[in-house]
């Protein structure tokens, strides 16, 4: 029983690193709290949905999750246009950022919740069954195949942060946007990047979490808030922080819910953040992500 | 005047002592809190709460509702103001949660989703809040112009200078998060007067999110145009009641038309719609004499 506890704690951590992920690499370059990103999430989980039940014969999986992570990288770069650029150009403060953030994602729950809210969505099943079992266990088969996707994506996505040129880019802007520009980097192509990386991100994280659980309007913000909690203890802004802090959470959470219920949980969890906060305030990656030295 | 025009006036006074509280802390002292309506929620459901179990009258308890909501307040506070302030906005989605599975988790007491409506009625409500409300407005404005004010304003341009200054940071900012909750806790007893039922699905983090809307509608640091658009913007959709927009109800469609102004006018102006002004007497009479006038509150960072 622990291990199988274990297993489909560590295949929740894995799509909870996926959204914390997208979350962090926005705040990492833009040093704001992107959380637009949830909104995101439900809207992809949306048109994944309207896109598979526009078929009579289900297309197969792959499909329609390469199909809502191209949306998902075009609806960043949409939210990108109407609502960062302007006040990127007049260099306003965070503070406006911010507020752009919220607004985008209330508008998007709310068209969700009004047009498409009034019944609950559900994806086809990918698999006939829903359990297979190895030597005695019983292992969730879309448990399973979550988490292979969540960290073949994050390990690739490690891979362009730290091996390929747009990642070092990445980086770099992410220290000093104005000194990279310096060195030739242009940073506008850098932002945009940035932006399609958190879309796809949330284009596939809605897709597995619509196929995990079903499709509703307050999808992805209530998915969002456990990516706070993640990038909280995990260190604002820092990738590999998030990414042990959210696998961490997914096998607490997953214990907690079997032993107390799913109701006391989210008390436990946050009075586990405000304890870690007081501890350990920079987070696991103990990268603290400084307003200015 | 009606019931109807009386539950109108009293829906605007509490949309504008809820952004009072918002703009003591985001105006005032530059932080994000999106955990207000679960302070309202907290305040709310225990002064009626012990006002129906221990038949205490309401106005007694409601001084319970706010101590517990300061308690909070500090509680929450203390860890998370020391950090930066992105913190404290992704700590109070976290805390809404928090707060609206409390209320569920105590249904016992509190009726979980369904509501508690066991409210005591208040003759002549709409005085007491009218009062209320120019209370609060008056306060707040005090506030902004007081030297506390002035400390804010000058931990929200910059915190490390205001430190150098001798200003103690991490005190005053849990400072204007304690007030700003107790007023968010007024608000929330006012609202549970007047709604006479209150549920743990009414103060989500969208109606916080609704507030920091409202109050950069008006203007950033103008504590008249947040008034104003307050009231305005929340009572505006009552009048769309009942008109169809290809076939959509548009009442049904209010937060997402707040959603598409907000857009329009942080693009256009971006400080909101009075930006650093304050709309009075002298303001207006250098407006028309083309005075330039020194801008008040300081610049927002």
């Amino acid at each position: 029983m622990t291990l199988q506890l274990l297993i489909s704690g560590f295949s929740l951590g894995a799509v909870y690193a996926l959204i914390a992920v997208g979350f962090a690499i926005v705040f990492s370059i833009f040093k704001f709290s992107n959380i637009a990103h949830g909104g995101m999430i439900s809207a992809c989980a949306f048109i994944g949905y309207f896109f598979q039940s526009s078929f009579e014969e289900p297309p197969p999986f792959i499909v329609t999750a390469l199909f809502t992570t191209g949306v998902g990288v075009l609806m960043a770069l949409l939210i990108d246009t109407i609502a960062y650029r302007n006040i990127r150009k007049k260099q306003a403060p965070g503070l406006y950022y911010f507020l752009m953030s919220i607004t985008v994602a209330i508008l998007i729950e709310q068209i969700l919740s009004v047009f498409f809210g009034k019944n609950l969505h559900t994806y086809a099943p990918i698999f006939s069954s829903t359990t297979f079992s190895i030597g005695g266990l019983r292992f969730s088969s879309i448990d399973t195949l979550i988490m292979v996707i969540s960290l073949a994506i994050l390990s690739a996505l490690i891979f362009v942060i730290n091996k390929t040129k747009i990642g070092l880019a990445i980086r770099t802007v992410a220290i000093s946007p104005s000194t990279s520009q310096l060195m030739g980097i242009n940073s506008s192509v850098v932002i945009m990047a940035v932006f399609a990386i958190a879309g796809a991100l949330a284009g596939i994280s809605g897709v597995l979490l619509g196929t995990k659980f079903s499709v509703y309007p307050s999808l992805g913000p209530s998915m969002m808030t456990k990516g706070f909690i993640v990038s909280v203890i995990g260190g604002l802004g820092s990738l590999g922080g998030a990414i042990v802090a959210a696998i961490a959470l997914g096998v607490v959470e997953i214990f907690l819910t079997y032993w107390l219920g799913s109701l006391s949980t989210p008390i436990v969890l946050f009075g586990i953040m405000l304890l870690f906060l007081t501890v350990r305030p920079e987070g696991i990656s103990g990268r603290f992500a400084k307003d200015k030295v | 005047m009606s019931n109807y025009q009386l539950s109108l006036i009293m829906l605007a006074c509490i949309s504008i002592i809820t952004v009072c509280g918002v703009f003591a802390i985001t105006s005032l002292a530059g932080m994000f809190s999106l955990g207000q309506a679960s302070y309202m929620a907290i305040s709310a459901y225990l002064t009626f709460c012990i006002a129906r179990y221990q038949n205490l009258p309401v106005w007694v308890t409601s001084i319970i509702g706010l101590a517990g909501c300061a308690l909070v307040a500090f509680v929450i506070g203390m860890p998370t103001l020391r950090l930066r302030r992105d913190y404290l906005a992704l700590m109070t989605i976290g805390f809404g949660q928090m707060v609206q599975s409390i209320i569920i988790l105590l249904d016992k007491y509190t009726n979980a989703a369904i509501g508690f409506s066991k409210i005591p009625k208040v003759n002549n409500l709409v005085y007491i809040i009218l009062a209320i409300t120019v209370l609060i407005v008056f306060m707040v404005r005090n506030l902004k112009y007081s030297r506390f004010g002035r400390m804010c304003i000058a931990l929200k341009n910059d915190d490390i200078a205001a430190r150098s200054f001798g200003i103690d940071v991490h005190g005053l900012r849990v400072k204007i998060y304690v007030i700003a909750s107790l007023i968010a806790g007024v608000g929330g007893i006012c609202y549970g007067l007047r709604n006479r039922v209150i549920s743990p699905d009414a103060f989500d983090w969208s109606l916080s999110a609704e507030m920091q809307i409202l109050l950069f509608f008006g203007g950033t640091n103008s504590l008249t145009g947040s008034v104003i658009s307050a009231a305005c913007l929340k009572v505006l959709p009552e009048f769309l009641k009942g008109v169809k927009l290809f076939g959509i109800d548009l009442q049904n469609c209010k937060t997402i038309i707040y959603c598409l102004l907000i857009i329009v006018v942080i693009n256009l102006r971006t400080k909101g719609l009075l930006g650093e002004r304050e709309l009075s007497l002298s303001f207006l009479r250098g407006l028309f004499a083309g005075k330039p006038r020194d801008r008040e509150g300081g610049e927002s960072t």
